[in-house]
Order: C-alpha cells, then sequence, then structure tokens
C-alpha cells in the first residue's frame, strides 16, 4: 500500500489537531506541575502535542492499566459467585496525539510478549482501536538514547501518523501505517500530498535532531558485552544508592510486570491487577523466606539484564527504547544508560 | 488479560490429612460439564484461590488417568496456605487457573527404568507421574520409588504408599531422617540411602526427582557420583508465581520462564541457568 505524505502549516495542523478532537476519544500528553502524562482531552488547547519537554509517563498506562479489576465475588448460600468484572476494554476508537516515537516504539516491544502464547486479548483490542499519531522530537533531552537502539527511529512504523515540524516551517504529516493512511484519508482530506522535496525536508529535520543527542551507545556491542557479565562487580556499585522504589519499572514504557491481589470485605472481595517490578524487595520473595535475589544488586542485575539481554533473547529486541523516563524520575539519579554502560565495562 | 486471571470454581470433595503441616485437597469441578475439557499431564501445575485470601501455585498432584476429580497437596508455608489450613473445608469452594506448565518428559520414559527419589512434600508432582505411570506400567521398565521424610509423621501419602508396596511391580524404600521406636525402614538421608541401599542401575534409566533444595543439592551430587547423566536427571523447580502463563515477569530466570518453559527441567537444562533459584 502506498503511504502518503500531506504538506501543511501549523495552523493547518493545529485544524487536523482541532478536528479530531472534535470527533473522537483523544488523548495527548497534558502538563500539570511540570509533569507530563497522556490524558483524555476535550478541547485542543489543552494539548501541546509537539512539546519538546521530557514526558514523566509513558503512553503505557492507556494500554496496560496501572491498575486492573479482574473480578468480583461474593460468598452466598448457594456458593461463591464470581462476576467477571473485566470491562470491556475499549468498545470504540480513540486517538492519541502528539506521542513520543520511544513511547510508540514501547508498544512494539511490549507487543511481542502480549501476543506469546496466552494472548492478552484485551491488550489486543486496545491496540486495534488506537490511532497513534506521533510528534518528532526538535531535540533530544537531557536523558535520551533513542537513536542509539535498535530501532529506526527515522523510519519507525511504531505509530500509525508521524508529524514533523520541518526546518522549512512546515509541517509534515505522514502515514506510516496501513491504519494510519486510511486515517488520513478520512481526516486529512483538506490538506495537500506532497512529493519527493519533503522527503528531502523531513531528512533534514531528522538529522538536525539526531545531532543533538548528548548520549549514544552501541546497543550491539552492550547486547553482547552484557552477556557474559552476570557476574560483573558495577552491578553492586551502581545498585548502591537505590531505594528499590520501582519508580523506574512504573514510569518505562516496556517494563511490564504485574502483581495479583485481593481485597477482601466480609464475604466480598475483588481481585485486582497492578503494576509490580523486579526492583521490589518483595518481588521473588518465597514463602519460608527464600528470595533468589535478596541483595540489591542481584534486582537491578535483573532489571538490567532483562532490558539489554534476556528480552532480546527472548523475544529478538531489547526492553529498553532508550526514552530516559527512568532516569527522569529516579529519587536517586540512577540512569540505566550509565548502567549498562559502566557494566559492560568492568 | 483480565480474562484469563478470572478463575473457575471448583468443590472439595475430600480432605485428607497428609502430615501435621499438609493436607491434600480432592477437587471437582462446581459446573461438572468442564470436567472433561480438563486436561492435564503430571508435572503441570495450577493457580489455586482461596478467594478472599489469595492466590497460590500448586502442582496437580494426580494423573488424569484418575478420571472425574485432581487432587492438590498443600503445606503451611505463609499467609494463603495458612488460611487454606484454617479455613478451607470438605463442601467448600475455590477458584482453580490452569493447567499450566510443561509436564515430564512422558515420550522419553517410555522404555526407560523409572528411579523416583522424592523427598517431604517434593513427592506431590513425582505422584501424579507415579500414577500415570503405574496406569501404563507396560511403557516401562523397572520402577524405584525413593522416599524420604524428617520424620515418620512428616510421610505423605501412607495409605497410598502401601498400596505400592504391595504392588509387585514396584520397588518402594521408605527413610526417615533420624531413628524412631516403631519404625521398621531405611534411617538416614535420601542421598545417603541412595547411594548405600537402593543400588540403580544407570544404564537406560530415567531419575525424576523433587524435594526440599537442600536434598536435591546432595541427591544431584550423588547421582553424579554413580554416574547418572544431567539430562537423564529430570526435576521440578519452584520459582515464585503469579500469573502461570508467561506474563507477569515473575518467575523468570535469565531469559527462562519457569511457568512456561518450566516447571519440569533435566538437571542439564539446569546447568545452563543463572544462579538466581
Ligand atoms: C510450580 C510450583 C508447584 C508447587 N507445588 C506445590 C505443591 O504441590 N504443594 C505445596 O504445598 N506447595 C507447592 N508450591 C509452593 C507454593 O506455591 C507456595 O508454598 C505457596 O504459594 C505459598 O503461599 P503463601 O501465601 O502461603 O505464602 P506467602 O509467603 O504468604 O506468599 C504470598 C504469595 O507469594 C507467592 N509465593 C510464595 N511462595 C511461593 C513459592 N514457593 N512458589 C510460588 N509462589 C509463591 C504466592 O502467590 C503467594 O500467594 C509450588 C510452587 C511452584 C512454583
Ligand atoms: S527509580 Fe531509582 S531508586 Fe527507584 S527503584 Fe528505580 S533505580 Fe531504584
Ligand atoms: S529502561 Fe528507562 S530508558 Fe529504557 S525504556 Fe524504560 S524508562 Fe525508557
Ligand atoms: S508466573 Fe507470570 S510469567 Fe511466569
Amino acid at each position: 500500500m502506498n503511504l502518503t505524505t500531506y504538506i501543511t502549516e501549523p495552523a493547518g495542523l493545529q485544524s487536523f489537531y482541532e478536528a479530531i478532537v472534535a470527533t473522537n476519544e483523544t488523548y495527548a500528553p497534558v502538563e500539570k506541575l511540570g509533569k507530563f502524562d497522556y490524558k483524555q482531552i476535550k478541547t485542543p488547547p489543552e494539548c501541546q502535542p509537539d512539546s519538546p519537554i521530557e514526558q514523566t509517563m509513558s503512553i503505557k498506562p492507556l494500554f496496560f492499566p496501572k491498575s486492573a479489576r479482574v473480578m468480583k465475588y461474593e460468598a452466598t448460600a448457594e456458593g461463591t459467585d464470581v462476576t467477571d468484572t473485566t470491562e470491556d476494554p475499549l468498545a470504540g476508537k480513540r486517538v492519541i496525539l502528539g506521542v513520543k516515537h520511544c513511547d510508540a516504539r514501547g508498544l512494539q516491544v511490549l507487543d511481542e510478549v502480549y501476543k506469546w502464547d496466552y494472548i492478552d486479548t484485551d491488550y489486543q483490542k486496545r491496540r486495534e482501536n488506537t490511532i497513534i499519531i506521533s510528534a518528532r522530537c526538535e531535540q533530544a533531552a537531557t536523558h535520551c538514547f533513542c537513536t542509539s537502539l535498535d530501532y529506526d527511529v527515522e523510519q519507525s512504523d511504531a505509530m500509525d501518523v508521524a508529524v514533523i515540524n520541518g526546518l522549512d516551517g512546515k509541517v509534515y504529516i505522514q502515514a506510516r501505517t496501513e491504519k494510519g493512511e486510511h486515517f488520513l484519508k478520512e481526516n486529512a482530506s483538506g490538506l495537500a500530498a506532497t512529493n519527493g522535496s519533503a522527503l528531502e525536508e523531513m531528512k533534514k529535520q531528522y538529522q538536525a535532531f539526531s545531532g543533538s543527542f548528548r548520549l549514544k551507545m552501541d546497543y550491539k556491542e552492550i547486547n553482547g558485552k552484557m552477556q557474559s557479565r552476570f557476574e560483573s562487580p558495577a552491578f553492586e556499585e551502581v545498585a548502591t544508592n537505590c531505594v528499590s522504589c520501582n519508580t523506574c519499572a512504573f514510569v518505562c514504557p516496556t517494563c511490564h510486570c504485574f502483581k495479583i491481589t485481593d481485597e477482601r470485605i466480609r464475604d466480598e472481595g475483588v481481585r485486582y491487577k497492578s503494576y509490580d517490578s523486579c526492583n521490589n524487595i518483595y518481588f521473588t520473595l518465597m514463602a519460608g523466606g527464600h528470595n533468589p535475589r535478596p541483595a540489591k544488586y542481584r534486582r537491578w542485575r535483573q532489571r538490567a539484564m532483562h532490558k539489554f539481554v534476556y528480552y532480546k533473547e527472548r523475544f529478538g529486541v531489547n526492553l529498553c527504547v532508550g526514552c530516559g523516563k527512568c532516569t527522569i524520575s529516579c529519587p536517586v539519579n540512577i540512569s540505566i544508560f550509565e548502567v549498562v554502560n559502566q557494566v559492560s565495562n568492568v | 488479560m483480565e480474562q484469563l486471571l478470572v478463575p473457575t470454581i471448583c468443590t472439595v470433595d475430600q480432605l485428607i490429612e497428609e502430615t501435621p503441616d499438609v493436607r491434600t485437597y480432592r477437587l471437582k469441578f462446581k459446573d461438572d460439564s468442564l470436567t472433561d475439557s480438563f486436561k492435564w499431564l503430571p508435572g503441570q501445575f495450577v493457580e489455586f484461590s482461596l478467594l478472599g485470601s489469595g492466590e497460590c501455585t500448586f502442582c496437580i498432584a494426580s494423573s488424569a488417568t484418575r478420571k472425574g476429580y485432581f487432587d492438590c497437596s498443600i503445606k503451611r508455608a505463609g499467609i494463603v496456605t495458612a488460611d487454606i489450613h484454617n479455613e478451607l473445608d470438605e463442601g467448600d469452594e475455590v477458584g482453580i487457573r490452569g493447567p499450566y506448565g510443561n509436564w515430564f518428559p512422558l515420550e522419553e520414559l517410555k522404555g526407560k527404568n523409572l528411579l523416583f527419589i522424592g523427598g517431604g512434600i517434593g513427592l506431590a508432582p513425582l505422584r501424579s507421574l507415579i500414577q500415570y505411570a503405574i496406569d501404563t506400567r507396560n511403557e516401562y521398565k523397572d520402577f524405584t520409588i525413593l522416599y524420604g521424610a524428617r520424620t515418620s509423621a512428616d510421610i505423605c501419602y501412607k495409605e497410598e504408599i502401601e498400596e505400592w508396596k504391595n504392588n509387585e511391580s514396584l520397588k518402594v524404600i521408605l527413610t526417615i531422617d533420624k531413628a524412631e521406636e516403631k519404625w521398621k525402614e531405611h534411617v538416614g538421608v535420601v542421598p545417603k540411602i541412595l547411594e548405600e541401599k537402593v543400588n540403580p542401575v544407570v544404564e537406560n534409566t530415567k531419575v525424576i526427582t523433587c524435594g526440599p533444595p537442600i536434598m536435591i543439592k546432595y541427591t544431584l551430587m550423588s547421582l553424579d557420583k554413580l554416574g547418572f547423566a544431567p539430562k537423564d536427571v529430570v526435576t521440578t523447580l519452584e520459582m515464585k508465581m503469579q500469573c502461570g502463563f508467561g506474563k507477569c515477569g515473575r518467575c523468570n530466570i535469565g531469559s527462562t520462564y519457569v511457568c512456561k518453559d518450566g516447571p519440569v527441567f533435566t538437571y542439564e537444562e539446569l546447568q545452563k541457568l543463572p544462579d538466581e533459584f
């Protein structure tokens, strides 16, 4: 299928967004006290879809909720009544605007584990019913290293539609998937389709963007070296300050560990599935007190190895998209970029 | 995924006090029409909910060749298992998800001598395979069961073990750690009895073992000494679990999902895993 690129002015982009918000359930990064999170928006001004600011939360919660009700149960005279309370995860379609390409890539990474054997149909349904419109960053933020990882940031098809602010003052709106192409056919009717010169302009924008990175690494080298660094003494050093708060995993677009808990009030109860993290002290603690990862450095080792060795081995992709969110939010400034570099070199 | 986590209701048909801290619960589906669609092979496990308390992982301790029910033998260990022991009685209802995980390499066991080595509650997963193998006895050659417990009171499945002892096609060796007045069988820890009393044939034999970590550790050393190859020693691994189907990340050891790739592993496979269990 041919994927079309449209060209417009910033005002045209604004109208494009306005039309989307008017007719769709729409989400976008919204600022609150200096932090950005993806929230539903009702009016376009609330949204800052091309914000260059580092986002605090990823779009993960829109696909994999922070805490979901699994079921309700009740003890009755006839026995236990179990009600499947799993709500229809997403009946209608929705659009997310201003998605960072790293966040969009995070979903592609998560797809691998969710489509493996026992298929998570709720997640799948949310994926199918969502149109992702990305906004190309203009500049790398302090902790970004997305261009160093195993995906093509420039040509990524993790989003359905990519919005790129050209250096020439024009806005390029490009379909990246078939779904995106259809969406633009229906929603970008007022915009002009472009030809080859647009690709040149987009390339220039990408070059300026990719030249702005402070952090760079060779992921192949890191993947290779980490494989033999299980015993590296560096893990102990990098984990020293970690307070096992799990923040890094909660904000990460690719972390997906969860726990199952019950809440009971007399004869009624609810079961939840909620985020968890391998940095949690209790994560692998078993009845009787045995814990394969009792020390902090072992848990950090699991985190780093899962991201750069195990997931790659199992599913063929790194479990990290280089978004830097974990580092921005860590209360003690632990940087995954530094961790893997340090471990690889000691 | 949420639907995958919703359990099906089963009823406790029978409760058997095995030892002071182990009980076997015999379960049947409340909706009988589900009974036939619940298919499992020895080695697989279920997620067992005491609703209102929580969910735990237990192997299925009986064989599907014994139809109409399945057993879970539960040791009092932590919060949920204590609640199970304190609250769960015959006629009560529990939630079950599963079966999950892989199973013992049934094809590879055919035509082999089988040597089962169990310790304490570790006999539970072996019992599923033992029953299965008894029900398909012609497929195997020699059939030896070595089972040890701390004291005679800690022996699980006492009545069934009597049946095994009366079955002439099985060799059953029992041991307890320390001598007791009325005890007539062996005394000594499992690896010691294995080396000194069992005299197993190494050739054409598969060893299937499960027990407390310390027993496993020394048993593996003894098996090595006796000349068994790591690929011929099969065991089941215990790792903390939540989902049971490869999503929650809890049970991972390296890139292995114990809940999907296991819980049954050969010793050879275990040797390749990072030392994290
Ligand atoms: C594949 C497999 C088969 C098992 N089969 C049996 C069996 O047949 N009989 C038996 O008595 N025990 C078995 N266990 C161990 C059993 O799962 C734990 O003893 C039990 O979960 C402890 O729960 P608790 O709530 O009492 O303990 P707590 O320490 O209070 O645990 C809280 C939660 O952590 C999890 N958890 C804790 N310990 C373990 C553990 N060792 N393994 C897995 N999850 C754990 C459970 O979800 C539990 O609800 C098996 C474990 C595995 C992995
Ligand atoms: S956010 Fe920082 S302190 Fe908290 S668990 Fe992660 S690394 Fe440790
Ligand atoms: S580990 Fe950190 S940098 Fe990598 S994807 Fe997760 S939040 Fe982003
Ligand atoms: S128990 Fe959830 S992934 Fe294995």
